[in-house]
């Protein structure tokens, strides 16, 4: 798995109103885990992504690593590094199966 | 907030009314007897600018006929260029091998194609058009020639309902990958010859309740239906992306002088794309929001199908009663 990338046939967009909303109810203390603030679809079904997921998304352009890619979440959440790496990794497995993600 | 804009901050398809000029006259037409103001290209592209700041991803040109816009490629170049997902509708009279090419260079992801018999007199007088299938069906052909993905669309009425499978075929046989059955909307002309046209609600359900059927056993080629009023039938199990009629909620539509309406078949306009704030259309528009919480009235109220289907297509109702809540014409429940 080196630089991961978005299949390109997926429309996406992020909500920015929604992650505004999400970002705040997260520094309340409140869990928004499943709470969607990217959307994507793919053959007229539409998908949704949390925060977390969504961050992940967005950089996943074919130019960064999963290293890369965990560095640049390190800066936006205090969380354990090795956590975090691990949780970029498991993520990016999973779209990768469901074709949402091309490994080159 | 409703579901839709709890997480939407914008539709994510706009159906685009260039001009509302056609090279026909066709029965069922919605759209014929409409006159608007049209822009010229400098405030089209405009739009196509907030359409790209409001992050809209699908556009589809229909009319009218989208051809007759002499400017109809530099826009679709234009937005293509700016990342939307650029689509039409035509008629296909002026879909010749040199426009499918010009439409391919200019960006478009697909061309849909209206055809509404598979024998060319019947559609031919359905459209008061001689001559308009053949030029129809070269317009498929020439999309394939060129590699644009094309897509059929036959509204559903009295003329084609019984023979909707020669219909398929056609479209099997000239490289379409999408069919669209369209419900039959009751406003313009086909409010006018809604009599002749139009099925009765039991035999709509007769008509989806077989079509479903098919659609579900068919994978050489995607059947898609936009009728809400099919959620009630025990056989549906598709997962649409919400609840009743899209309009309002997943697309808007936009008049050629830039007024955005929820759907090309409500003639209500919720503000202007130019001169308003879209965000405070979206979130605060009376008649968005009316249209996102409707509430059972009638019949509707006590159907189990409610949560799903919503009182059906908001665009008859509205067009026979006055009102969105009323329960659609066409249901059968
Ligand atoms: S249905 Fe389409 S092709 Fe027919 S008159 Fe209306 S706009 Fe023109
Ligand atoms: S009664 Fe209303 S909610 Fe029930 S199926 Fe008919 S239109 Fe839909």
């Amino acid at each position: 798995m080196n630089k991961p990338q978005r299949n390109p046939e997926i429309v996406w967009r992020v909500e920015k109103r929604r992650q505004a909303e999400v970002l705040k109810a997260l520094e309340a203390g409140e869990d928004a885990d499943n709470r969607g603030t990217v959307i994507l679809i793919q053959s007229g079904m539409m998908h949704q992504l949390n925060l977390v997921g969504g961050m992940i998304w967005e950089r996943c352009d074919g130019q960064r690593t999963l290293v890369e890619i965990a560095d640049e979440m390190a800066t936006e959440f205090a969380v354990e590094r090795s956590e975090l790496e691990a949780d970029v990794h498991e993520f990016v497995t999973d779209l990768i199966k469901r074709g949402w993600l091309i490994n080159d | 907030m409703t579901e839709t804009t709890e997480m939407l901050s914008a539709p994510l398809t706009f159906n685009w009314t260039l001009s509302y000029r056609c090279n026909f006259a066709c029965d069922h037409c919605y759209s014929r007897d409409e006159t608007c103001p049209e822009l010229p290209t400098s405030d089209i592209l405009k739009i196509v600018d907030v359409l790209v700041e409001q992050q809209v991803p699908f556009v589809n040109f229909g009319g009218g006929e989208p051809l007759i816009r002499k400017d109809l490629l530099e826009v679709a170049a234009y937005a293509s260029g700016r990342g939307l997902n650029v689509s039409m509708n035509t008629n296909g009279w002026l879909l010749d091998d040199e426009a499918a090419q010009q439409l391919k260079d200019a960006g478009f992801k697909s061309v849909g194609i209206s055809i509404d018999s598979f024998e060319a007199d019947k559609h031919d007088a359905f459209r008061n058009m001689p001559g308009s299938f053949d030029r129809a069906v070269s317009g498929l052909d020439a999309l394939q020639k060129v590699g644009l993905k094309s897509t059929m669309s036959s509204v559903i009425s009295r003329i084609n309902y019984q023979s909707y499978h020669e219909l398929l075929d056609l479209a099997r046989a000239h490289g379409v990958g999408q069919v669209y059955l369209h419900n039959f909307k009751c406003s313009g002309r086909g409010f006018k010859n809604r009599e002749e046209l139009d099925l009765s609600p039991n035999e709509w359900q007769a008509f989806y309740l077989e079509a479903l059927a098919v659609k579900n056993r068919t994978t050489d080629l995607k059947i898609s239906f936009d009728d809400p009023v099919i959620s009630s039938l025990p056989d549906y199990q598709e997962k649409t992306m919400v609840k009743g009629s899209s309009c309002g909620k997943l697309s808007l539509h936009l008049r050629p002088n830039g007024d955005i309406t929820p759907c090309g078949f409500i003639p209500v306009v919720v503000g202007n794309i130019l001169h308003d704030d879209f965000a405070t259309i979206w979130y605060d528009s009376p008649v968005l929001k009316a249209m996102r919480s409707k509430s059972a009235t009638g019949k509707c109220s006590g159907c189990s199908a409610f949560d799903d289907c919503q009182g059906g297509c908001t665009a008859r109702a509205f067009a026979t009663t006055g009102d969105f809540n009323q329960p659609d014409p066409h249901c059968w429940k």
